[in-house]
């Protein structure tokens, strides 16, 4: 069975200025109770790579540089 | 993949679940016995993981001395719960509740005091008072998690536990897992385990049909309701769903114990309030579901009433705790408390325990119906346990398993068994051109919010079990292309089996109880006669889903005069009228 | 410098001393998850850190430390440069449970004129109710910020002494900001009813609503029946709240002479007010309440009519 891909709109976003993954900070990568968070390995910083979110807001409360914002996500704004 | 290249881990006892009952149960293991190894298996991370991922507002069951007693408690569980329930479980917990709460409160947890220092309990309910709120009670995770680091509990997180493994005596063995960011396999023998593994809350679809958007934290899918069926462990009750009022769409709680004692209530679209059931349970939900769906619906959260000072005072607690993202969400339709009442809704069906009855079966033990096996919070049988009843278990089972433990030798493994599971759990990965997870998952919940959202209608149930088994039949072409598209093809396992579990179960039980729970249009009559009793949903020799009935043991607590006073309080007409 | 057994923590321990600061910051981190006890001794060492990025990222995880291995640094930290610093340190102490904290935190409240950090080391000393904090509580309540003093307020009312009533009672009836004012009037009620009844019958007349409130409530829970008057001139209050307050305080009074007040409640536009009225008339169980409950067994409101209906049976059992 053939399949395609979709383009969806994320809730969690990272600010990449601010981001100190490149420095070994996996804050919000490791909090995340859904695992949504991964290292790009484009810019070496986060980013959703899912899009499976509980918008319990860990990822941003406990992320040392205020570099995560999540929104509430589409389908429920 | 070969059973004897994986490195097999020994442990005396294995938590499965880092939420909640979890970490209470592997630090009591350690405090029992510190010479145990104990071990504390998370899916996610213990540090933000399970129901309280970002705190708790309140323990809206403490029975504190001088407020209520644990008879009355369990008589009003016993009432809300039309009978069925295991009253030594509950007498357990409420017998444990105050000393628990001392025990969180030495540790560091806020709870609500007055100025002279003594709890601060709201009378929420009309007969007990059971309310204590926190409104600072965000560090919860914290102090769990600094108790595990210096109680040297072993902790592995990002591994989902897939199957129980039992020795040749049929007692309980260990498990088998898999990483979720590897996909590599794990083996861990135990001489007991404890299953913390939350709520089965991703069965139903949230009416927003976003997958992830469920009033449970969608990490708790059932894998362990799936798991214990699979280790040949009862299942109890599992007809009485889970359903609860929360914000619409946002489909997080609304709250009414953090609102209720500042003098907000549940209101209609006339501003009025309508629920004539006192105590959470399946007939207030039943209420609030004809209120939605009446002239007078749909149902509101109704604040606009109150001062400028109580609004700030619920706005800190409500977006600061347990879901703080209510805030960002009203500010996005621009939703004010002191202007307008906030449209409610009903939860997705689900198992829970924690709101209603449901799970896999324990006694005051919290023990299984599988030797060596235990299982506390969500996930197991005793009822209406919220939070509290989570750590109160999570400490029960902790001192029943590091008991088992201590009495017997480490366990031979059923390789054979083992190697079935490894093929079964690897092979999304190596399936081409096949049905992504999410897909399947959806169809699943779909078809369950279908056919087994309450009311329920036999024929109905009929159906969907018939599509729901169909979709099980397309397991076999569930593709992961990656360790965590694996995690969740392996979710939806669970989920297909609790979705079975929840059409046969609500077959089985052929009357209405608990109110919205288990409303059947086409057995409206509660049937005290055939049905006051438990059910049973278990695996039976020849791999079958197989049911049967479980007597209630005898009360303890005799409810006498005040069931006729709850009643006069409660239902003013029958159930399902 | 010291080396550690444990290998993470000696690799955390290294990342600690890298002259970049984000390293530095992002080892602190890593600190939260190590089980050894030694990893409070880096913590204090990064609470000291030059870098104030470096310092806040320490104070942020104090919490998920044992604070008394950590109490002097948190004491310290409460005199920190950077507010973020300071607000987490006293945090962190509020959660010291240990009362031999006690003393180096009275030492340190000795020496501190911040109000910020003075209002910090009382909050820590409130839940160890040691009979040394009196004193310097007793002190505090005449301090110029507000916010020492209500914490003031809060060690003398957890510390329930018959002698601090007279500085308490003052802060009730007296204080400028209403915040004190409420704390320390809910404080009262440790006392016997006869000495701060009369002081509570005062506060009914605050200007404030909270505190009118607080101190309705506490003449109901210290049953003082002298205070009957004025909580019916309360059940007329403008605000419904105090209204609510005072009718459940007249509950609790259970006296016959309440009953008219309260059926002035029971006919109330607030439900919430309503409620209260027909719960109250219910504990008081007299003849008298009868018409006021029947009417409420028809109430539009169902928490009323619920309610109704158990004062109803209140009624049938005193008869």
């Amino acid at each position: 069975m053939p399949t395609a891909t979709q383009r969806t709109s994320v809730p969690v976003i990272v600010d990449e200025d601010k981001c100190i993954a490149d420095k070994g900070c996996t804050v919000c990568i490791d909090v995340c109770p859904l695992d949504v968070l991964w290292i790009n390995p484009a810019t070496g910083k986060a980013h959703m790579r899912y899009d499976e979110c509980w918008y319990c807001l860990p990822c941003e409360a406990d992320c040392p540089t205020d570099a995560v914002k999540v929104e509430i996500p589409y389908l429920l704004r | 993949m070969n059973v004897s290249n994986i490195p097999v881990i020994d442990t005396d006892v294995l938590v499965i679940g880092g939420g909640t009952a979890g970490p209470m149960a592997a630090v009591t293991a350690k405090e029992q016995d510190p010479s145990l190894k104990v071990m504390l298996l998370e899916k996610a991370n213990v540090k933000r993981s399970g129901a309280i991922s970002m705190g708790m507002d309140g323990l809206n069951n403490a029975i504190v001395p001088g407020h209520s007693t644990p008879e009355q408690y369990v008589k009003e569980i016993t009432i809300a719960n039309d009978g069925i329930v295991h009253q030594p479980a509950l007498m357990a917990y409420a017998q444990r509740s105050f000393p628990m709460i001392e025990k969180l409160d030495s540790w560091g947890v806020h709870f609500q005091k007055d100025e002279t220092g003594d709890y601060d309990m709201k009378k929420v309910h009309h007969l007990g008072t059971y309310v204590l709120p926190m409104p600072e009670g965000h560090n919860v995770k914290k102090i769990l998690y600094r108790r595990l680091r210096r109680n040297r509990v072993q902790i592995e997180n990002r591994y989902q536990a897939t199957r129980l493994l039992k020795d040749a005596d049929g007692r309980i063995a260990g498990m088998i897992g898999v990483n979720t960011r590897t996909a590599e396999p794990i083996i861990i023998r135990a001489k007991a385990v404890i299953m913390a593994t939350g709520a089965a809350g991703r069965i139903g679809l949230p009416t927003s049909g976003y997958l992830f958007g469920t009033y449970e934290n969608p990490a708790n899918n059932g894998d362990g309701h799936a798991m214990a069926y699979h280790v040949g462990a009862d299942l109890a009750n599992l007809e009485c769903f889970q359903i609860n009022p929360l914000l619409k769409d946002y489909n997080g709680p609304a709250c009414a114990y953090v609102t209720g004692p500042l003098g907000g209530f549940t209101a209609n679209s006339q501003g009025e309030r309508f629920i004539d059931c006192d105590y959470w349970s399946g007939q207030m939900m039943l209420e609030f579901f004809k209120e939605l769906e009446g002239g007078n619906g749909p149902v509101f959260l109704k604040l606009d009433h109150l001062a400028e000072e109580t609004i700030q005072e619920i706005e800190t607690v409500l977006h600061t705790n347990e879901r703080p993202s209510r805030g960002r969400f009203h500010d996005g339709r621009e939703t004010d408390y002191r202007q307008s009442m906030v449209e409610m809704h009903i939860s997705e069906v689900g198992f829970c325990s924690g709101h209603s009855a449901s799970g896999v079966w324990v006694d005051e033990t919290g023990a299984t119906t599988v030797p060596g096996l235990f299982g506390a919070g969500d996930m197991a049988s005793v009822a209406h346990s919220y939070m509290l009843g989570a750590f109160v278990y999570g400490q029960i089972c902790g001192e029943s398993a590091a008991a088992f433990a201590k009495e017997r030798d480490l366990p031979t493994l059923d390789e054979a068994f083992i190697a079935v599971e490894l093929e079964r759990i690897q092979a999304p990965l190596n399936v081409a051109d096949g049905i992504p997870p999410s897909q399947m998952e959806y169809k699943v919940r779909r078809l369950v919010n279908d056919y087994l959202q309450p009311p329920k209608v036999t024929k109905k149930m009929e159906i969907g079990l018939q599509r729901i088994l169909a979709v099980r039949e397309d397991l076999p072409r569930l593709q992961a292309t990656d360790p965590h598209e694996l995690l969740r093809a392996l979710e939806v396992h669970s989920i297909i089996d609790c979705a079975e579990m929840a059409a046969r179960a609500s077959l089985y039980r052929t009357e209405s109880r608990w109110g919205l729970y288990h409303y059947r249009v086409d057995c409206p009559e509660q049937n005290d006669a055939d049905w006051f009793c438990h059910t049973r949903l278990y695996k039976d020799e020849n791999g079958n889903m197989a049911h049967g009935k479980r007597s209630v043991a005898p009360y303890i607590v005799e409810l006498g005069e005040e069931k006729d006073a709850y009643q006069k309080l409660r239902v003013q007409k029958a159930a399902n009228a | 410098m010291k080396r550690y057994d444990d290998p993470e923590l000696q690799d955390i321990a290294d990342k600690l001393t890298d002259p970049d600061p984000g390293i530095r910051r992002v080892a602190v981190l890593a600190l939260v998850d190590s089980g050894e006890p030694e990893a409070a001794e880096l913590l204090i060492q990064a609470l000291k850190d030059e870098d104030s990025a470096v310092r806040q990222e320490a104070a942020k995880v104090v919490d998920e430390f044992d604070a008394e291995d950590i109490a002097d640094s948190l004491l310290a930290a409460l005199g920190d440069a950077d507010e973020m610093v300071r607000n987490a340190a006293a945090h962190a102490l509020a959660d010291l449970k240990d009362p031999s904290v006690a003393p180096p935190l009275l030492a340190a409240l000795e020496r501190s004129d911040d109000p910020f950090v003075v209002a910090g080391i009382l909050r820590a000393l409130k839940p160890l109710r040691v009979a040394a904090a009196q004193t310097p509580a007793l002190q505090r309540l005449s301090d110029e910020d507000a916010r020492v003093r209500r914490e003031a307020v809060g060690v003398l009312g957890w510390l329930k002494a018959e002698e601090n009533l007279p500085a308490l009672i003052d802060r009730a009836k007296c204080d400028v900001d209403p915040e004190v004012r409420r704390a320390a009037a809910g404080s009262l009620v440790y006392a016997a009813r006869e000495r701060v009844g009369p002081p509570l019958v005062t506060i009914l007349g605050d200007p404030h609503w909270q505190v009118r409130c607080e101190a309705a409530v506490g003449i109901g829970k210290l049953d003082y029946q002298a205070g009957l008057e004025s909580l019916i001139v309360a059940s007329r209050d403008a605000t419904w709240q105090v209204r609510e307050k005072a009718a459940e305080a007249m509950g609790k009074l259970r006296v016959a002479a309440a009953v008219p007040a309260l059926g002035e409640c029971a006919r109330d536009p607030m439900s919430n007010l309503r409620k209260a009225a027909i719960g109250a008339l219910g504990a008081i169980a007299e003849p008298e309440c009868r018409p006021f409950i029947e009417l409420a067994l028809d109430d539009p409101d169902p928490d009323v009519r619920k309610l109704a209906r158990w004062a109803k049976s209140q009624l049938d059992n005193a008869a």
